[in-house]
């Protein structure tokens, strides 16, 4: 715990100066606002007729589906996984980074943490407002599903995290590592955020819950739109793993990238 | 005789004015782009990368097709043409003026100092003077995808005039939006969302949405005449609405630039010290 400590410096630190920055985050409740409305539209348009379901899933569900993933998106969306990685390997910040008492790979982890611990939970309270408002309760959602839920989307967002910093630790071998985070959300934003898998055909259904995407979106917000306690027990013991392989990988990545710096003096 | 600062003033000796910033406006693109090529893994990375980028949106279109066979009055042709336009205006916006949506960075930290004591157009100056790598990737795929939704000349004209069209629309909207930062303070961010909300709203069709929403998109936001009115045209083409394009785009520019040096008198220099090299 006392190696710890150090990381809980770093997030407090991060955690009180974005309060300072509320304002700013709350600008951002416009694109948020904005697409959720464009599905609202999209999703009226879909179902047609009351009481219609797609891939088992009514329009109100189907919406909430969608405000949880996308409050997920917007909320865990921190500069310190993309840009302060790729600009300190690029930028050379990373030689003095390296020598910190610290590990690098979970100091930007602590910052990550501290970032999103300010914005989902405002996005969230967004969510609910928007959805309580112009959709309606989710039947069925109680306090056993709100701290499920709460739980696997801080699991969902760490492990999102842990991978972002996976593919940014890539500068070292290539000088911009974006194009490979742009391939990433996408993969996310298609799959996991604007569908539940249960919308893609049955033979590709297997291979999405094998990638993180079933572990960082649609498992939370699937636990949000329709809790079985089985599910959440599956759905936490994949996080769990997933979130010890991601470790593993980043802290062979970052192993292995350092190696390869060169200091060209300074 | 003239000195040199006059010649620097007036231009090469014996070219128009006019054709004179045009040039200048051609080799500061120029420039940034070889600047970006100076690395060119990185650079054709990045082109690829974002081609690829785009192109996953049409596994998300060909998830909805197959629940319906039409979505908002379009077909899975109609709305690859819309994410063509899109794709490709915005392309070339962030091709030839990607400076212009980081104007209120400019305005805020006083750095448009660089640009002020240059003999040429202040704003073309500022909009000329970086280019986005991953935008040419966005305008290829946008040339793709319109070729793939079914190929004639005439089509081809039609879109290449609506990527004019739709990149001098929303760089004047964000000149216009970021312009507001000489008077305001936080519309850097306010800007940046409503230029992304335009981008949000052009890659759903119109037909989706109802009532005032669908007035707001064609005269509070540029969408509706960037994107929808254009494929429109392209599927059914009338004189009428094909002139409102180019009108609409003109207006939005004209508006841009007076905001904008409206807005430069009240601006104070951050007494930076930078060249542009």
């Amino acid at each position: 715990m006392r190696i710890m400590r150090k990381y809980a410096v770093v997030y407090r630190s991060v955690l009180m100066e974005n309060l300072q920055y509320i304002g700013n985050i709350a600008l951002g409740f416009v694109g948020y606002f904005i697409l959720i409305f464009v599905f609202m539209n999209l999703w009226g348009y879909m179902y047609g007729e009351p009481g219609t379901r797609i891939a088992g899933y009514t329009k109100e569900q189907m919406i909430w589906y969608v405000m949880v993933t996308e409050m997920i998106w917007f909320g865990a969306r921190t500069g310190a996984i993309v840009n302060q990685v790729t600009t300190d390997i690029r930028g050379g910040n990373i030689a003095y980074l390296m020598n910190k008492p610290y590990h690098y790979t979970l100091y930007i982890l602590a910052r990550h943490t501290g970032e999103w611990c300010i914005r989902l939970p405002m996005y969230a309270l967004l969510a609910v407002a928007m959805g309580l408002t112009m959709v309606g309760r989710i039947p069925g959602f109680g306090i056993p599903a709100l701290l499920s839920s709460a739980t696997s989307v801080v699991l969902g967002v760490t492990i999102n995290g842990v991978f972002k910093i996976c593919i940014s630790l890539m500068s070292f071998w290539i000088e911009d590592a974006r194009p490979f985070q742009w391939l990433y959300d996408k993969l996310i934003l298609i799959v996991g955020t604007l569908f539940p898998i249960e919308i893609f055909p049955a033979v590709v259904r297997p291979f999405f819950k094998l990638t993180p995407i079933y572990t960082v979106c649609y498992g939370p917000a699937k636990l949000v739109v329709d809790f079985h306690m089985e599910q959440y027990s599956e759905i936490l013991l994949r996080q769990f793993l997933y979130l010890a392989v991601g470790i593993g990988l980043m802290f062979f990545i970052y192993g292995k990238g350092v190696k390869r710096l060169y200091v060209n003096g300074g | 005789m003239s000195t040199g600062d006059e010649n620097n003033r007036q231009g090469i000796p014996g070219t128009a004015p006019g054709w004179n910033q045009l040039r200048v406006c051609v080799l500061s693109i120029k420039y940034n782009i070889m600047r970006e090529m100076v690395n060119k893994v990185t650079f054709l990375t990045n082109i690829c990368f974002m081609i690829l980028n785009n192109g996953a949106f049409l596994v998300q279109w060909a998830i909805l097709f197959r629940l319906k066979e039409d979505i908002g009055g379009y077909t899975f042709q109609e709305i690859m043409l819309l994410w063509g336009i899109c794709a490709s205006s915005y392309g070339l916006a962030h091709i030839l003026f990607a400076r212009a949506f980081a104007l209120p960075e400019l305005i805020i930290n006083g750095k448009l100092d660089a640009y002020l004591v240059l003999p040429k157009n202040v704003l073309l100056g500022v909009m000329t003077s970086s280019t986005r790598t991953s935008a040419i990737g966005d305008l290829a795929y946008g040339l793709i995808v319109a070729c793939l939704s079914g190929f004639s000349v005439k089509k081809m004209l039609l879109f290449l005039l609506f990527t004019v069209t739709g990149a001098v629309m929303v760089t004047a909207f964000a000149v216009l939006l970021g312009s507001l930062s000489f008077w305001f303070v936080r519309m850097e961010i306010f800007a940046d969302q409503m230029v992304n909300v335009t981008i949000s709203f052009a890659t759903y069709p119109d037909g989706i949405f109802k009532g005032a929403v669908k007035v707001l998109l064609y005269f509070a936001i540029p969408t509706g005449m960037m994107v929808y009115q254009p494929v429109h045209i392209m599927t059914d083409f009338k004189w009428k609405g094909f002139f409102m394009v180019p009108c609409y785009a003109g207006m939005l520019s004209v508006a841009a630039v007076v905001v904008f040096y409206r807005g430069l008198r009240k601006y104070s220099s951050g007494n930076l010290m930078s060249a542009r090299v």
